[in-house]
């Protein structure tokens, strides 16, 4: 097996807005990100970067290029196997948390589990409630997220993201709803997947402070890669314990 | 996803909106109740009407002529040579006469029988005697009077023994009928007189001869034979010419009984029609609510592709939601309309039928109610896009 998570070359994605007029989101992007890495892709609004998460996450389909997951050409993929990888390999966390309202906090955790199926209830369960402890909300389990703060909901939403083993996690503007304090607390919870479970994370940010968390910068410019960088250990050494 | 895991998503929407859910089964709930009402009302007013056609005599047939009357020799050969033939008896001067007593004056239904016109009937005394060999044999002038009868010239005195007048000429009233309560025509059948055959031709008829015959067999199955050798006995006895339709017209309780049964039945089926009308509109009320709450879950829709729900996933949530809602309201509609026609029985005073089938049939129907209905909204749900369902506001 390759050390890769993802192989991506020569991605383009092209908007037909109408017969005479398109747009080109993405203009032949590569990209490899390894196993256990934490990626930051930035960019200004417009920069393709977001195009870019949604095809990563098999939201929306590449007008050309190829695109390997975790061993896996998804390129080619029909709609339903493309459901399936989204369950099995990819962790999704997103800016407005996306959790179903009125529904209570373990459920929320539990329904890419049950989309997989073949898991007994039980076993749904005890996996549910280690995830929520693991992010720090042990006792919240019958609450729904009008009950919980925002940055509890993100909480919930990085431990759904979690409850299917995922080859990748992938955070687009994971902070973008939330203040100063939950934003640290939200980005030290990845921090901690990455270091002490291996867990390979991408997250999209427009906020430096947000990216210095990570260890590799990717920044995006009308639909190319401008700048590819590791993450100046420096800067996030004084966050350690 | 295993379709455990569906239902169990499918049941937590609904729960989630209960009073929702509700209203929209509230469409199913009464159209099934109706139609269980209908039915059953139904079955109940068939079994009514049985029981009446019934007091004629399951195995009775009226004979009546068009040309040539009845004599005492049709009845005395009938008797003697149609071997299925039970009871027969003549009726005379089958008309409406005057009777009096007293002050008292009412007009009254006559019909001149012999005793075995009683057994046929199935019409007990409820005072008194029958007639004697003797009082038919010599003309007596007695009679017997239905309840009605009975009531509007005795009130609740004691009538036998007294004399009355029919058409001015003066009877002794022997024995009194139990009631019988109202013919399928609605004519009250009580309001009668009935005397001996021989006096009431005479007497009041003026002739020798009778209307009508009213013959009961051994068993219903001998009915159609005795049909025949009746309908042979008369054409010879009339002697009709061979192209000639018959004199005498046949008529059993059985036909009557058939008609009865095929008008009732269409009755209910138009009853039940009506009533699964509103079945298909509770159905449009489901299609309605799914269609507004795909649109108003379009962001649910998209959060669950999004963490791995196929198509197909989202389409058997919606349409299990769907069916959930019409079978619930089947069953619960089912239990409402048994209950309000149990009510209706009870006041009616008609037997109260339940019939499996019927309960069966509209459970089945709703459940197809919501399947048929639930499908387009749920397809609609299904062909979302993820990326688009996702950023929907």
């Amino acid at each position: 097996m390759s050390n890769r998570v993802i192989d991506i070359s020569n991605l383009v994605k092209t908007y037909q807005i109408s017969e005479e007029v398109s747009v080109q989101a993405l203009k032949g992007i590569s990209l490899k990100v390894k196993h256990s890495e934490f990626v930051a892709i930035m960019g200004a609004s417009g920069s393709g970067k977001s195009t870019f998460m949604n095809v990563l996450g098999l939201l929306d389909s590449p007008t050309s290029g190829r695109y390997v997951l975790d061993s896996i050409d998804v390129s080619g993929l029909n709609d339903n196997q493309k459901a399936e990888i989204r369950n099995y390999k990819i962790g999704f966390v997103f800016q407005g948390f996306n959790l179903l309202s009125r529904t209570t906090a373990l459920e929320n955790i539990e329904l890419p589990m049950m989309y997989r199926g073949g898991v007994n209830a039980g076993e749904m369960r005890d996996k549910a409630r280690g995830l929520l402890s693991l992010v720090g909300l042990a006792g919240r389990e019958g609450h729904t997220p009008n009950r919980l703060s925002g940055g509890e909901q993100q909480r919930i939403a990085i431990a759904r993201a979690l409850i299917n083993d995922p080859a990748i996690i992938l955070a687009d503007e994971p902070t973008g709803n939330l203040d100063t304090k939950n934003t640290i607390e939200v980005m030290n919870i990845f921090t901690r997947l990455n270091r002490e479970l291996g867990i390979t994370i991408i997250l999209v940010t427009h906020e430096p402070d947000v990216a210095d968390f990570t260890h590799r910068k990717v920044v995006f410019r009308d639909g190319e890669i401008i700048q590819d960088t590791p993450v100046r250990r420096g800067k996030t050494a004084g966050r350690k314990k | 996803m295993n379709i455990r895991n569906l239902v169990i998503t499918a049941f937590r929407s609904l729960a989630k909106n209960k009073m929702r859910s509700a209203l929209t089964s509230l469409g199913v709930i009464i159209g099934v109740a109706s139609v269980i009402m209908m039915v059953g009302i139904g079955s109940s007013a068939r079994i009514a009407v049985r029981d009446k056609v019934f007091t004629y005599g399951a195995n009775a047939m009226s004979v009546t002529y068009r040309i040539k009357p009845f004599y005492e020799k049709d009845i005395e050969y009938l008797r003697r040579n149609v071997l299925q033939i039970k009871n027969i008896t003549p009726v005379a001067a089958r008309e409406t006469v005057v009777v009096k007593y007293k002050n008292r004056m009412m007009r009254s239904r006559a019909s001149g029988v012999n005793n075995e016109f009683f057994t046929i009937k199935e019409w007990p005394l409820q005072y008194g005697r029958y007639f004697t060999f003797l009082e038919i044999a010599s003309y007596q002038k007695v009679v017997i009077l239905g309840n009605t009868t009975r009531l509007e010239l005795f009130g609740n005195t004691d009538p036998i023994g007294k004399i009355v007048l029919i058409n001015n000429n003066p009877f002794m009233v022997i024995g009194s009928l139990s009631e019988l309560g109202q013919a399928l025509s609605g004519r009250d059948q009580d309001n009668v007189i009935i005397l001996p055959y021989t006096t009431a031709a005479v007497k009041i008829s003026g002739t020798r001869s009778f209307e009508e015959i009213i013959v009961a067999t051994y068993s219903e199955k001998m009915i159609n034979d005795t049909v025949t050798e009746i309908k042979e006995y008369f054409r010879r006895e009339h002697a009709v010419p061979r192209n000639q339709p018959d004199d005498v017209k046949v008529s059993t309780s059985k036909e009557k009984l058939e008609m009865a049964e095929f008008i009732s039945k269409t009755m209910s089926l138009l009853l039940a029609g009506i009533a699964s009308i509103s079945l298909i509109v509770g159905g449009i009320g489901i299609m309605n609510i799914m269609l507004v709450s795909v649109s108003e879950r379009t962001r649910e829709i998209g959060i669950r592709m999004a963490i791995g729900a196929k198509k197909n996933d989202i389409l058997t949530q919606f349409l299990i939601e769907a069916t959930t809602l019409s079978a619930g309201g089947g069953v619960v509609g089912i239990l409402i309309g048994l209950l309000i026609y149990f009510a209706i029985t009870a006041a009616v005073g008609w037997p109260f039928v339940f019939s499996f089938f019927s309960v069966f049939v509209s459970f089945l129907f709703s459940c197809a109610v919501g399947i048929f209905f639930g499908y387009y909204p749920a397809k609609k749900a299904s062909s979302l896009k993820p990326i688009e369902a996702l950023r929907y506001e």
